[in-house]
């Protein structure tokens, strides 16, 4: 009996007397039939290897199983073999996913100035408690955290399950070796970020920790910089990172308008700008372009200690600029609003006549179409500073 | 006349044949059972509770350890509830993908299933090992297209994880030709087997009415003689492309259940053969590239429901417009069929019990949550 519906039927399943079997004992001999057909087959399939198919023994201590390259036991992360830096920059982005939350991890911090570094000092990845999702490799944004083969992994010591950075790393050609094809798709991205992280990084920090060999080499070659750079004086004091390294062209400008912004601040008798140096290190020519002109509006700022209203001054400076240049005039603004803000602590009265300035030029930014966001951005930061200014004004 | 008394006992928590931590205080008379009353929540793991501290995301995983057998299919039916939420489109080709991978896991459901049914009238361990010599082949395709065998995590919102590996569909043939040989033969020794036709036939017949009374859904139902299945009742995903039949039994009891499982093995078949031949027209790549995974659905709620292997499962979800839901709940096929246990037992001996256990086809992850 069927019903037919759509694209279908409705069909009874056969059963009852009429398939009950009559003979005693036929199934046994029915059963018997099934074994000879594939004890027979087995015989067949011995001669002819290439149509080998169905199921067989692994033996598997002494034959490891081939695993799919989607196999994903447990997360670990990447270091590049060459320089030995590890691709996580601690952006948290897996530690926040993650279901069990299970990922802990600390951002590494410059020795020297304190400020956060593109790297990760401490990761801790609790094993006991992942449940292998595979969420926190998917969402990497650097490729730094993938997902291992290896899953032996039993072990009677369960605090060894709480697992350090050092325990998680692996070098890239390890996971080229188990993930050809998955590394091959996202090696230029992630090699790419991992270059511009590394200018990044002072000191010995990113280098996986155990890596003595290449450690050594690197503070080696940190010392024999710092012999080799003439002692600097003159040099502000949150610089000495940056002396260590090789100083491009620049860089070199860039640290040349910080100091230049620094005796003008001194020139004025107003705090000095809190200027460039710090940031200089590892910046592209864009960047090091913009430090400058920071310097500069900052130098402007100290100098017109009275009712200067310097923020404002940088926002409308970006109409028409390109995305890059936009960018500058940004970070140029924060630098304003920290000169305002310092001129403001010094001296009470600019900042009431600052923060209108500022509000005038926001409307202005918005007609240039491509960098309007920027610029827009650029006046709101103004306009806060001067308005921090006045209250900082106000209560000195 | 000698004086007879009724005695209490209790089968499980912990026993072999109530898969899992299941209780059964029975209430027998000699060898008869006169009541039964299923006893759950020893696996009970704050699963709802828990899903609404989580994002929607972050959910995916824990879906896969409700039936731990067919996590793809649980994974689907949230999937679609938080589609259906946050109004995510889903490319032509994630649809194959998906559906495929649900038939899949019903083959290797059913397979399984099966075998733990013959398992529990006595057949010790032989066709049970035969189903998951048949799963371990499906479960190996899992493996490389998701990286897991069982807790796949595999679907996303707007798709799934990532494309099928290019091994993925020659080996899926290689099994799709292979896979009669199973059923046939499966067929020939045990749908006409003396031993098993004693032990199932008019054993734990849950009549049309009490059926769907209880509102149980998936083979269950179908057995007893009501063909709803909500593939074809109301097409989800691209279910109205195929064309598959809808086996019904006509007693209700163990062995039209048994025959229903073999029946729809071999209408999954059909189903991934169509899937084979469309899927290479089928727009779109594995995932809606402008679906975001972090999502923040309006505020509203939703029922999503497929006909996972076991029956209906539904997720019912709740947004208040955060990122995590701010009622989570699953309507769990296993549970609502195990309602009726104590129906379908009353009058049978003790060892049908079990059978009659077994072919209800539970799975205590997705009982308990």
């Amino acid at each position: 009996m069927a019903i037919h519906i759509e694209r279908g039927n409705i069909v009874e399943v056969a059963r009852g007397p009429r398939k009950r079997r009559m003979v005693p004992g036929s199934a046994l001999l029915d059963g018997l039939a099934v074994v000879w057909t594939h004890w027979r087959e087995s015989f067949r399939m011995n001669r002819d290897f290439s149509d080998i198919h169905g199921t067989f023994t692994q033996e598997y201590p002494d034959e490891q199983p081939k695993l799919p390259e989607a196999y994903r036991n447990m997360p670990i992360l990447l270091y590049d073999d060459a320089s030995g830096h590890e691709l996580c920059t601690s952006c948290f982005q897996c530690a926040r996913i993650c279901p069990p939350q299970v990922i802990h991890m600390t951002q590494a911090k410059d020795p020297v100035t304190g400020k956060p570094v593109p790297a990760v000092a401490e990761f801790i990845i609790e094993y006991d408690a992942c449940m292998s999702c595979g969420f926190c490799a998917e969402v990497c944004p650097f490729d730094a955290i993938k997902m291992d083969h290896n899953f032996e992994l039993s072990t009677v010591d369960h605090p060894g399950l709480t697992v350090h950075k050092q325990e998680l790393l692996r070098p890239i050609s390890y996971y080229q070796r188990i993930a050809p094809t998955f590394w091959a798709e996202a090696e230029a991205g992630a090699m790419k970020k991992l270059q511009g992280n590394v200018k990044r990084r002072p000191d010995v920090i990113g280098l996986a920790p155990q890596l003595t060999e290449m450690l050594a080499a690197r503070r080696r070659e940190l010392a024999e910089q710092a012999a080799a750079a003439p002692p600097a004086p003159a040099a502000p004091a949150a610089a000495p990172a940056g002396e260590a390294r090789k100083l491009t062209p620049e860089e070199k400008a860039a640290k040349l308008a910080a100091i230049k912004a620094k005796n003008a601040g001194a020139k004025g008798e107003a705090p000095p700008a809190a200027a460039t140096p710090p940031a200089t290190e590892g910046m592209s020519p864009a960047e090091a372009k913009a430090a400058k002109l920071a310097a500069i509006r900052a130098k402007n700022a100290t100098k017109e200690t009275a009712p200067a209203p310097p923020a404002a001054a940088a926002a409308p400076s970006t109409e028409g600029m390109s995305p890059a240049e936009a960018k500058a005039a940004k970070l140029a603004a924060i630098r304003a609003k920290n000169a305002a803000k310092n001129a403001a602590e010094g001296s009470a009265p600019p900042a009431e006549t600052a923060a209108p300035t500022a509000e005038a030029a926001a409307p202005a930014a918005e007609t240039a179409p491509l960098d309007a966001k920027a610029a827009k951005l650029a006046a709101i930061r103004a306009k806060n500073a001067a308005k921090k200014a006045a209250e900082g004004g106000g209560e000195g | 006349m000698l004086k007879t008394e009724e005695l209490q006992i209790n089968i499980g928590p912990q026993h072999p044949s109530t898969h899992g931590v299941f209780r059964m205080l029975v209430t027998v008379d000699g060898e008869t059972v006169i009541d039964l009353k299923p006893v759950f929540g020893y696996l009970h793991r704050n699963h709802e509770q828990l899903a609404e501290q989580n994002t929607y995301l972050q959910n995916m995983p824990y879906t896969d350890r409700l039936d731990y057998f067919n996590s793809m299919a649980n994974n689907q039916a949230y999937a679609m509830a938080v589609e259906k939420l946050a109004g995510i489109e889903v490319p032509e080709r994630a649809e194959y993908i998906r559906v495929l991978m649900v038939e899949l896991t019903r083959i290797l459901n059913h397979a399984g299933a099966l075998g733990f049914l013959i398992n529990d009238m006595g057949m010790w361990q032989t066709q049970l090992a035969f189903g998951m010599r048949e799963r371990e082949k499906i479960l190996d395709l899992f493996e490389s297209a998701s990286g897991a065998r069982l807790m796949c995590n595999y679907f996303r919102f707007g798709g799934v994880a990532r494309d099928l590996p290019p091994d993925f569909l020659p080996r899926l043939k290689d099994l799709l030709r292979a896979m009669p040989a199973f059923v046939d033969e499966m067929e020939r020794l045990l749908c006409e087997n003396d031993i098993l036709m004693q032990r199932s036939e008019g054993v734990g017949i849950l009549p049309r009415d009490l059926a769907l009374a209880y509102s149980v859904t998936g083979p269950v139902l179908r057995g007893s003689g009501v063909a709803y299945d909500i593939r074809k009742a109301e097409p989800y995903s691209i279910y109205d492309r195929f064309d598959f039949d809808v086996p019904v039994g006509t007693v209700g009891d163990v062995y039209d259940r048994f025959l229903v499982r073999v029946e729809e093995m071999r209408q999954s078949k059909r189903i991934i053969e169509q899937i084979l031949e469309q899927l290479p027209d089928a727009q779109g790549g594995h995932i809606n590239p402008k679906a975001r995974q972090n999502v923040r659905p309006p505020v509203g709620d939703v029922y999503a429901r497929i006909e996972s292997p076991k029956g209906e499962l539904g997720f019912y979800l709740v947004s208040d417009g955060s990122t995590k839901p701010y009622r989570y709940k699953v309507r769990a096929p296993s549970f609502i069929n195990l309602t009726p246990l104590g129906d379908m037992c009353r009058g049978y001996r003790v060892a049908d019990m079990v059978v009659i256990l077994g072919s209800i086809d539970i799975v205590m992850g997705e009982v308990d949550r």
